[in-house]
């Protein structure tokens, strides 16, 4: 399956410069879109790719700042390169806190804001895949049935099967059967494999 | 309300009092006279009963009526001496009895409207006194409103003049944040489109339309922070130049003591040399200020590195010859060196890593739009000297 083409979506609401950044994405080769505010962008249809968000802090009624808290509540996962003016330095501190991914001043130097375009795309596509590889393997460990999750638990905790079938009350067989279904399932080739599954999930659940 | 119902009833039994007395006045007078006259004499009931009507009002009239009717029939239609009336008097007894009690209806009819005229005369005078009294409330309040109007106007407008008068003191020579915003919103304009132009330029097959388009927006975007100079520039120097005549030197004390503070601070001395015989000269007092302000400021921030002289400012007026006064600024700071004294006046050159850059270039445009010049010079002694020329009143006359 190849790759949805990644796109950079700029808010400014000056048009000179919405228009500028527009074109220093544009050419080499990125997909932008443009929008004059954060309410703009909030109400706009947004491709499933990789994407990026270039962003001025200040703006009448929006501001950046919400903008990025209303994308943290809303859960869109979206990395955000902050543009502010001379002086903004609390805001910067804030910003970085509510983890934007990169902060330039203007005047923005056209190559520092590609080069944190490229690094904010790469990281938001490793991102998705993640969470792609996560869902998939979500799928198949939730096809599992109740006994089975229970087999998964204590296998992964580094339990022998006699130990499991002690502490389940059931033969040794039938963990041993148990277990079997569980790599199927899962589609794990080894038990290494499957305790790294297991770990994915719970570390991307817990993000 | 209690009071006013005890009166009524006061009233009323007088009313009724004042029939009963008539009636028994008019039946003495009847008997006193019945003998020197032939006939029954009954015309004093008739009196009696048009009084009582006529200033008791109906019920006592009624009463006078049936009270003067008994007694007639009582003391003057045989049988006297008893109720009864014989059939021979009766006609004459009836006409008496009608003529009574037409006269007491007629009379009260003619009361009763009387009456209400009255009252109505009455109330619409109370009325129109109690509109009139209202008006004449309703028109004290609006003088008095009126008055506080004015007042809060004059408040406002001072307090205005006062406000405007503070901030262009303080914009000038220091960065305002929202200035420095409006100047960098098209600088960035300008960087990112100049930045997307060499772009394109540079792909491996250059995109001339797109590189075009970007530089024109840098152009443009050129042009607008040009504009946003100018309207500042315009903003400060050109506002209300309100010219007046101006004692130089009382203006040059003042500022100098609102600047002793900073002096103080960074140890500076501040040294007045004011010639005690300088013509009044004609400009707008604010926008000089705000130019010896300017110098003041711009001499101690220069002095402040310096630290094997004193730290010294001097300000010193004189008067020139062809109607002119001349304004020097004298440090003993850092000074002049080629690079600098090239481009102070330029706007937006600073040296400073707060500085904007506009003082200077601001103070020049300011004594150049009153017909003088401001220039500056290096001190062989080290240190930098900033001087102004303005034309004095009689400079002007002439
Ligand atoms: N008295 C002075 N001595 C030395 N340099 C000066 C003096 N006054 C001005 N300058 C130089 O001129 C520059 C421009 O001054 P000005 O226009 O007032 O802007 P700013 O004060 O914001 O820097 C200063 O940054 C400084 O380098
Ligand atoms: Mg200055």
């Amino acid at each position: 399956m190849k790759e949805p083409e990644p796109v950079v979506f700029v808010i400014d609401d000056d048009r000179m410069i919405r228009d500028g950044l527009q074109s220093l994405i544009r050419s080499v080769g990125l997909r932008v879109e443009t929008f004059a505010s954060a309410q703009e962008f909030l109400v706009a249809k947004r491709p499933d790719a990789p994407a990026c968000l270039v962003l001025d802090v200040r703006m009448p009624e929006l501001s950046g700042l919400d903008l990025q808290l209303k994308l943290r509540d809303g859960g869109i996962p979206i990395p955000i390169i902050f543009i502010t003016g001379h002086g903004d330095i609390p805001m910067s501190v804030r910003a970085m806190k509510e983890g934007a991914h990169e902060f330039l001043t203007k005047p923005v130097r056209g190559q520092d804001l590609l080069d944190a375009v490229q690094k904010a795309l790469a990281s938001d596509r490793t991102l998705r895949q993640e969470r792609k590889e996560a869902n998939e393997i979500r799928g198949r460990f939730e096809s599992l049935t109740p006994r089975e999750k229970e087999v998964l638990e204590l296998v992964v905790a580094g339990l022998l099967n006699k130990q499991i079938a002690a502490q389940l009350g059931m033969s040794e067989l039938t963990v041993k059967t148990h277990r079997a279904h569980v790599m199927e399932k899962t589609q794990a080739e080894s038990l290494a494999h499957l305790v790294r599954m297991s770990e994915k999930l719970k570390s991307v659940s817990r993000k | 309300m209690q009071i006013s119902t005890a009166a009524t009833a006061k009233r009323t039994l007088f009313r009724y009092g004042l029939a009963i007395g008539l009636i028994f006045l008019a039946l003495l007078v009847s008997l006193a006279l019945q003998n020197s006259f032939g006939n029954p004499f009954w015309f004093f009931f008739s009196a009696a009963v048009i009084l009582s009507t006529w200033f008791g009002g109906a019920g006592p009239g009624w009463l006078a009526v049936i009270c003067s009717t008994l007694a007639v029939m009582y003391y003057f239609t045989p049988p006297l001496r008893s109720l009864a009336v014989t059939p021979h008097d009766l006609p004459y007894f009836v006409t008496f009895v009608a003529c009574e009690m037409g006269v007491t209806q007629l009379i009260s009819w003619r009361k009763r409207s009387e009456d209400s005229i009255r009252q109505a005369r009455d109330e619409l005078e109370v009325r129109v006194a109690e509109r009139t009294a209202e008006l004449k409330n309703a028109n004290d309040a609006l003088v008095r409103q009126m008055a506080e109007q004015r007042r809060t106007e004059e408040t406002l407008q001072a307090t205005r003049a006062e406000l405007a008068r503070a901030a262009r003191i303080t914009t000038i020579g220091e960065l305002t944040a929202s200035i420095a915003h409006e100047v960098n919103q098209p600088l960035a304009a300008v960087v990112a489109n100049a930045d997307a132009c060499v772009a394109w330029l540079s792909r491996k097959m250059p995109d001339l339309a797109e590189a075009r388009s970007a530089a024109e927006r840098a152009t443009q975007g050129a042009t607008r922070a040009a504009e946003v100079i100018a309207r500042i520039r315009s903003l400060i120097t050109k506002a209300t130049p309100e010219k007046s005549r101006v004692p130089l030197n009382r203006v040059i004390e003042q500022i100098a003591a609102l600047a002793e503070g900073q002096a103080e601070r960074n140890h500076v001395a501040i040294k007045l040399e004011l010639s005690p015989d300088l013509p009044i000269v004609l400009c707008d007092s604010i926008q000089l200020q705000q130019v010896i302000l300017n110098l003041i400021v711009n001499g101690i921030e220069a002095t402040t590195s310096v630290t094997d002289r004193p730290r010294m400012l001097t300000l010193r007026t004189e008067a020139e010859d062809k109607g002119q006064v001349r304004v020097s600024v004298r440090d003993s700071g850092v000074g002049l060196n080629e690079e600098v004294m090239g481009r102070l006046f330029e706007p937006f050159f600073t040296t400073r890593p707060k500085g904007m850059g506009m003082g200077l270039s601001i103070s020049r445009s300011i004594i150049e739009a009153h017909g003088g010049r401001l220039w500056a010079e290096s001190n062989t002694s080290g240190g930098a000297t900033f001087q102004f020329t303005l034309p004095s009143e009689d400079g002007l006359t002439a």
